[in-house]
């Protein structure tokens, strides 16, 4: 049913460090490898050791660079994957029934045995959250490894999404953001944990924290100064004995 | 000028991927509500032509609105699922618009059949008629809310298209009704076509000013870092994202297709309306090309807000 919960028990997401992230992609490949063969699987791959490959991914690792008057510029990582919204416009849209959110834990999910591949999701979410598999003719998302969280098989510490095990640097972290005293509520709330595009009122799950506020606010950066002898003959010349 | 690659070089870019069968659904099935509204309207102050107009009008409504929803579905990655479509009315405009067009086929039907086999049911046909108008101006409005509830599309999520897409159903329908109801009210439709045009103004001047509202800084929850521009990219070919929504308008060739979409859509059938051109058929296949061209623009014009993530600083 496309109609979202009023309350969802539990709220799963990520918590993800962009101070921390180092832009590895593991978390991406990871994702891919585990969802390639689980319950949504196969992720489409077209092409793959072509000239011009092509698939479904429910992770990308963009980077941009922040330019500030007066600072440093800085690199920032950015994974991007389902933020799992409260107000999930994505479903919302759904003609079929086919995406959904889950009362219990919040997830948002697409039923691939009832999408008609009308593509309305993926036009309805802000963040490029949903990609469309053209061989199966369905949309795919992220699924926040649903099949490995609450698998029994899987000792318990290792029941988390496979971006976040994977994860070399600590970057992501797993929890429920409705409990207040869950390690991702604690992170965002002492570490200003933020939306994703608030303005498009989606009230996105997943939290990002923000890179570190620097403490030394002046421009660091070495200013080579270039000094030759003619420009020195000059200055003497001029008697000039500025910079 | 890449004149030389004709129609190739007009249909290359586009912003939201219109899918033809989208553009020619919503088009197509437009003018068939707005036909059969015209109709409606005139059985119900009793100014209806004769009985075979009547069914020959109603005919090609439901010819036009079939036709559209029939394509619809062409653009489905499962059309034989098609029918789940009519399950989720109560959150999405999507399924809404399917079971509102399908309920407005039943005073469609009926009109069509009553009139042609000359049936009596007393005054029956005036209810029919009024339902009929309801259900084709809820129709209408159910496919315009698909896309004015867009918020990540800034160009859609605007009160001027739902407004648009009435108006346009009633001027397009109306042009075609002409051939049906003997010129009676050809200068309505003229004022029809005449609203039509400003609207249509109204809306491109209503999205241009918007154009840049979100900063990619907004996108990335991180307006307070300064100016961000995309470093190393998220991957090395174009994702499904982009193909589907990250082509870029030339303004060259927006400008030609808005005119295109004036002069054939509103400002031609409206001066061939006025100096009295008989050949009607003629009028109306100009105002359809005049609206494919404004339904391809609505599409290709409209930019949608993950396109921050990638290569625009502000949509």
């Amino acid at each position: 049913m496309t109609c979202l919960p009023d309350k969802t028990d539990k709220k799963l997401g990520l918590l993800i460090d962009l101070n921390v992230c180092v832009g590895c992609h593991a978390c991406a490949v990871n994702c891919k490898e585990w969802n390639t063969s689980s319950i949504t699987g196969p992720m489409e791959d077209i092409k793959p050791y072509g000239d011009d490959p092509s698939g479904v991914w429910y992770n990308r690792i963009h980077s941009y660079e922040f330019k500030k008057e007066k600072e440093a510029d800085r690199t920032v990582y950015f994974p991007k994957s389902c933020l799992h919204c409260d107000d999930a416009p994505c479903v919302t849209v759904c003609p079929t029934g086919a995406s959904l959110k889950r009362s219990e834990d919040g997830i948002v999910l697409v039923n691939p045995d009832v999408c008609i591949g009308c593509k309305l999701c993926s036009w309805a979410c802000p963040y490029g959250a949903r990609e469309y598999d053209t061989s199966a003719g369905v949309m795919q998302k992220c699924t926040l490894c649903v099949d490995k969280i609450y698998d029994k098989n899987i000792p318990q510490e290792r029941r988390v999404p496979s971006c976040v095990s994977t994860c070399p640097a600590g970057a992501r972290h797993f929890g429920d953001f409705a409990d207040p005293k869950s390690n991702v509520s604690i992170l965002a709330a002492e570490n200003d944990g933020r939306d994703l595009f608030s303005e498009m009122k989606t009230k996105p799950v997943n939290k990002y924290l923000p890179p570190r506020k620097r403490e030394r606010h002046e421009d660091r950066r070495l200013t080579p100064k270039v000094s030759t002898v003619k420009d020195a003959l000059v200055k003497w010349a001029k008697l000039d004995f500025s910079g | 000028m890449p004149w030389s690659n004709g129609l190739n070089w007009i249909f290359r870019g586009k912003a939201m991927h219109p899918a033809l069968s989208v553009i020619i659904f919503t088009t197509f099935s437009g003018m068939g509500y707005g036909l059969f509204i015209w109709l409606c309207g005139n059985i119900l102050n009793e100014t209806a032509p004769d009985n075979m107009s009547i069914v020959v009008s109603s005919a090609l409504s439901i010819i036009l609105v079939g036709t559209g929803l029939l394509s619809s579905t062409l653009h489905l990655g499962h059309p034989e699922r098609a029918w789940r479509a009519f399950s989720q009315w109560r959150s999405s405009w999507l399924s809404r618009e399917g079971v509102m067009s399908i309920l407005t086929f039943i005073p469609m039907f009926f009109i069509c059949w009553q009139t042609y086999f000359e049936l009596e049911f007393g005054n029956l046909i005036k209810p029919v008629a009024i339902a009929g108008i309801v259900g084709s101006i809820g129709t209408i409005f159910t496919t315009s809310m698909i896309y004015a509830s867009l918020r990540s599309i800034p160009a859609w999520h605007n009160v001027w298209v739902v407004i648009g897409y009435q108006t346009y159903a009633l001027s397009s329908g109306g042009v075609a009704y002409i051939m049906f109801s003997n010129w009676q009210q050809y200068l309505y439709v003229i004022l029809l076509l005449i609203i039509s045009l400003i609207v249509k103004i109204m809306t491109w001047i209503s999205i241009d000013k918007n154009r840049g509202k979100y900063k990619r800084e907004d996108a990335l929850g991180l307006p307070d870092f300064g100016k961000a521009k995309p470093f190393e990219p998220a991957h090395s070919q174009k994702n499904y994202l982009q193909r589907e929504m990250g082509y870029d308008l030339d303004p060259m060739r927006r400008t030609l297709m808005r005119w295109i979409a004036l002069g054939f859509g509103f400002i031609i059938p409206a001066l061939l309306l006025f100096i009295g051109f008989p050949l009607v058929p003629v009028i109306m296949l100009i105002c359809l090309i005049g609206m494919l061209a404004e339904r391809w623009l609505f599409f290709a014009e409209a930019e949608h807000v993950v396109r921050l993530y990638y290569d625009r600083e502000s949509v």
